[in-house]
């Protein structure tokens, strides 16, 4: 048992099971719930991979589909499982992972070994895999009612040819009638193996404890160990069309521009590329911006309008925009802004103007159990952690995030995503 | 907590924990939900939010938050019942984690004292281009409700449901009232609200006793305290259906009911049980029968209204199946009035309830949150009260309350035109 302390006081405590497992627990004294998520490495982008030298390739949407149906059990409903310890239970997959969680105030012992065991158990029938399907198309069509999904997902098809981030997580309608039992007990076996997985507690508890209780409810998991071969196509550097339109249900129009960035690789560069994006496009999109703020006045944005940047080992992609009456206007003058920054760059000001909240943002966040175990996963699977946050801001300079202008405004690779009322 | 009257109807709540890395504060200034005035008083935290005397510029005002080290300032508008509520908000890192921790508090509570009650002005308005922006920003915030179609299903039925009553009025108001607005008189409305309205302080964190002090400086000029008047109750008429079509995939349902009691009843928290069993948790009927058992549904759900005594049960659907589901949803209101409830759905109802109002004591917003409803109902129950309440409630009293429940409006939004 490794033991690691926080800038923030909490303990981390983590260790690798016999069969793999990685287990991280951090103590938060004072709180009352306590929280666990059991993570596989296993999202949407994972459609394609290699078995027994066999090249396979199954349904978009399967690993959303399989996370819906693990909570299918052969007596009980684990929905039914959990609600015995007054615990809730949930799940959510990404393009990357896919998670399996729950919060309780008591009997965290019983509902850990509920997480752990129903996780272990899958119990796919061609009945319960069918039922499945109205309720995951349900949801399918409630995505397509959102605007904000709509206009992602559009952009995300103009700037890849072949990558899987251009299919939803939760595949199509048509992709996910494709899914039999065979197929979901075949990536169950691939992905859901001790060593592609970690789990993550955090709570008033006893660390040793829950390592202990880790060990002894995946003591008789039964899987076969086999190396996981993600095939993933080769994606052209180039975008795939500049610009992309759609009519919708929306009270007006909704303006996206996207970047195909390149991704640094795991570890420390893709966490710093992640801070170095994030505070480029906070000099343009946030409210501390005068880019931002003549926008504003100027009626062409409002407060839907800002950035984002996420990256993992697999993609870049940074996106700005929102709500405008007019897409055009605020393309040229966008386009013009991130010109403009390409060649004035970040002054020393703004980034330790931008430090500082970073730095108060990073301590909050440790408000929150939910945060910390998630974010904590997510960039485990990136071979990152989020303690090492604070060295990182303190460490990078100017000079770093300026370098990362180039590739990461490149207009040439940037298409725009366009939604308007019908 | 501890509650502090500041006099002039200013009450101050404070809740001293080490549990947090932050001190969270939340403002609220209640007003009555009115048809004249609601979207004046929803145009009043839009207008704040852009500046303050001090830090005039939203661009001013941007930076000094980062600076604080990322303190987050805010104002918007909540509706809890009949009630419009303006709240502000300020949240910092602690000042024990920070250099010049308490420089930075005093600064922080500064421009949010500011941010209340200093605005920018212009003559006897508000900052004539900040009243402009946020006129035109709020009118496509209230067209903008259809843009999430969820939000909008549940705020067009409750304006069928409660046309005669406050509670049927839109939080952020109406377009062509936004439209008409003067600066003048909701600068003039603005001061009314800060001089005579209730006024709520929360304040959630460590070493926060010195807070009063500072925040003795805000000048409110209190006159004129006024009395606001509760949320009215009421019978379910006779039911009423309304179908809209717009173009959208998914058909949502609405049904709207009358549960004939509210916060304030004796019985209040059978009621509450009893809406949980219907369709709070995963293992509520609704969950089971609508999504697991008949696929019909990604989500369905029952949520209850404290303040109005109003159940509100949405689920998203495909439009070929309106008849099968508001069967199966009536279905499951009539096991519940039939008392067809097992002891153990009771049971993992109760410590269900009981768990999410514990989790609630792990979160500064949410301790503020849960309080204020007590605030605005005149009633402030501490977190042991409410849960002996739940604990205590059995499966007669459940099916008594279910059987005050009555159909009152479903309303269905799809896309599918012409007759169902």
């Amino acid at each position: 048992m490794e033991v690691v302390k926080t800038t923030t006081g909490e303990q981390l405590y983590q260790k690798v099971l016999d069969n793999g497992l990685r287990v991280y627990v951090m103590t938060k004294p004072g709180f009352q719930k306590k929280y666990a998520v059991f993570s596989t490495k296993y999202g949407s982008f994972d459609s394609k991979f290699k078995l027994n030298n066999e090249i396979i390739e199954v349904p978009d949407g399967i690993a959303h589909f399989l996370e819906h149906k693990l909570f299918e059990d052969q007596e009980m409903h684990v929905f039914e499982r959990f609600a015995q310890y007054g615990a809730s239970v949930n799940a959510y997959t990404s393009y990357t992972m896919t998670s399996y969680l729950f919060s309780t105030i008591e009997y965290f012992d019983e509902a850990f070994q509920e997480l752990l065991s129903f996780v272990q158990k899958p119990y796919f029938t061609s009945e319960n895999v069918e039922k499945e399907k109205g309720i995951i198309e349900q949801e399918l069509k409630m995505y397509e009612d959102h605007p904000d999904r709509k206009i992602y997902n559009n952009l995300l098809e103009a700037l890849y040819h072949v990558h899987p981030i251009r299919i939803d997580v939760g595949g199509t309608v048509e992709s996910i009638q494709k899914i039999t039992v065979d197929l979901l007990n075949m990536c169950y076996e691939t992905f859901y193996q001790p060593s592609n997985m970690a789990v993550f507690v955090i709570g008033d508890l006893e660390p040793t404890r829950v390592f202990d209780l880790a060990a002894e409810h995946t003591v008789n998991w039964f899987f076969k160990f086999q190396e996981i071969q993600r095939i993933y196509p080769e994606e052209p550097v180039e975008i795939l069309k500049p610009s992309v339109e759609e009519r919708l249900s929306v009270s007006r129009p909704r303006y996206y521009l996207g970047f195909k960035n390149q991704p640094y690789n795991a570890g420390r560069a893709l966490m710093k590329q992640q801070l170095a994006m994030s505070m480029i496009w906070r000099t343009i999109a946030a409210r501390s911006s005068p880019v931002y703020q003549e926008l504003y006045s100027s009626g062409l944005i409002d407060e839907s309008f800002g950035a984002s940047f996420s990256a993992t080992p697999e993609y870049a992609l940074s996106i700005v925009g929102g709500e405008t009456d007019q897409p055009e206007k605020l393309d040229q003058r966008l386009r013009q802004a991130i010109q403009d920054l390409q060649k004035n760059k970040l002054q020393v000001a703004d980034v330790e103007r931008m430090k500082r909240r970073a730095l108060g943002n990073y301590l909050a966040s440790f408000n929150s159990l939910e945060y910390i175990a998630n974010s904590f996963l997510s960039h485990e699977f990136n071979g990152t952690s989020i303690l090492d946050f604070p060295q990182i801001l303190e460490e990078i300079t100017v000079d770093e995030i300026n370098e990362m202008l180039n590739d990461g405004l490149d207009l040439k690779n940037s298409a725009v995503s366009i939604l308007l009322p019908e | 907590m501890e509650h502090i009257q500041l006099g002039d109807g200013i009450n101050l709540y404070l809740y001293e924990t080490s549990q947090f890395k932050t001190i969270t504060t939340k403002v609220f200034v209640q007003e009555e939900l009115s048809k004249d005035k609601v979207s004046a008083t929803a145009l009043i935290p839009m207008i704040l939010r852009r500046g303050t005397k001090s830090t005039p510029t939203t661009l001013e005002l941007a930076r000094k938050m980062e600076e604080l080290y990322g303190s987050a300032i805010d104002a918007d508008i909540i509706k809890i019942g009949e009630k419009q509520i303006i709240e502000f908000y300020f949240d910092m890192v602690s000042p024990k984690l920070l250099p010049n921790g308490e420089q930075i508090l005093a600064e922080g509570l500064r421009t949010f004292g500011e941010l209340i009650l200093d605005p920018v002005r212009e003559g006897q308005g508000f900052n004539q281009q900040y009243f402009a922006q946020e006129q035109f920003n709020l009118k496509n915030l209230v067209e903008g409700l259809i843009n999430e179609k969820r939000s909008y299903a549940y705020q067009r039925a409750l304006q069928h449901m409660c046309k005669d009553e406050p509670h049927g009025i839109y939080k952020y108001g109406d377009t062509q009232q936004i439209k008409e607005l003067v600066n003048e008189e909701v600068f003039e409305h603005y001061q009314q609200l800060i001089r005579s309205n209730p006024v709520d302080i929360f304040i959630v964190g460590e070493g926060i006793s010195q807070i009063p002090e500072l925040i003795k400086e805000w000048s409110w000029h209190r006159s004129n305290l006024r009395q606001l008047r509760p949320a009215i109750v009421k019978d379910a008429g006779q039911v009423q259906e309304v179908f809209e079509t717009r173009d959208v995939q998914q058909g949502i349902l609405v049904m709207g009911y009358r549960a004939n009691q509210n916060y304030l009843d004796p019985n209040y928290y059978s009621l509450v049980v009893a809406n949980a069993i219907l369709g709070v948790f995963p293992h509520s009927k609704l969950f089971i029968n609508v999504r697991e058992r008949a696929s019909l549904a990604y989500y369905v759900g029952s949520s209850l209204d404290g303040s109005k005594g109003i159940i509100t049960i949405s689920a998203g659907i495909d439009p070929s199946q309106y008849d099968k589901a508001v069967e199966i949803i009536n279905a499951q209101i009539g096991e519940m009035q039939a008392g067809k409830i097992t002891e153990d759905e009771l049971e993992r109802t109760k410590i269900g309830l009981i768990s999410g109002m514990q989790t609630m004591a792990d979160n500064p917003a949410s301790i503020i949150d849960r309080n204020v409803i007590g605030v605005v109902h005149g009633q402030l129950r501490s977190l042991e009260e409410v849960i002996g309440e739940i604990e205590k409630v059995t499966l007669e009293q459940v099916q008594a309350a279910a059987n005050q429940i009555k159909l009152d409006t479903v309303y269905f939004l799809s896309g599918m035109r012409g007759d169902l």
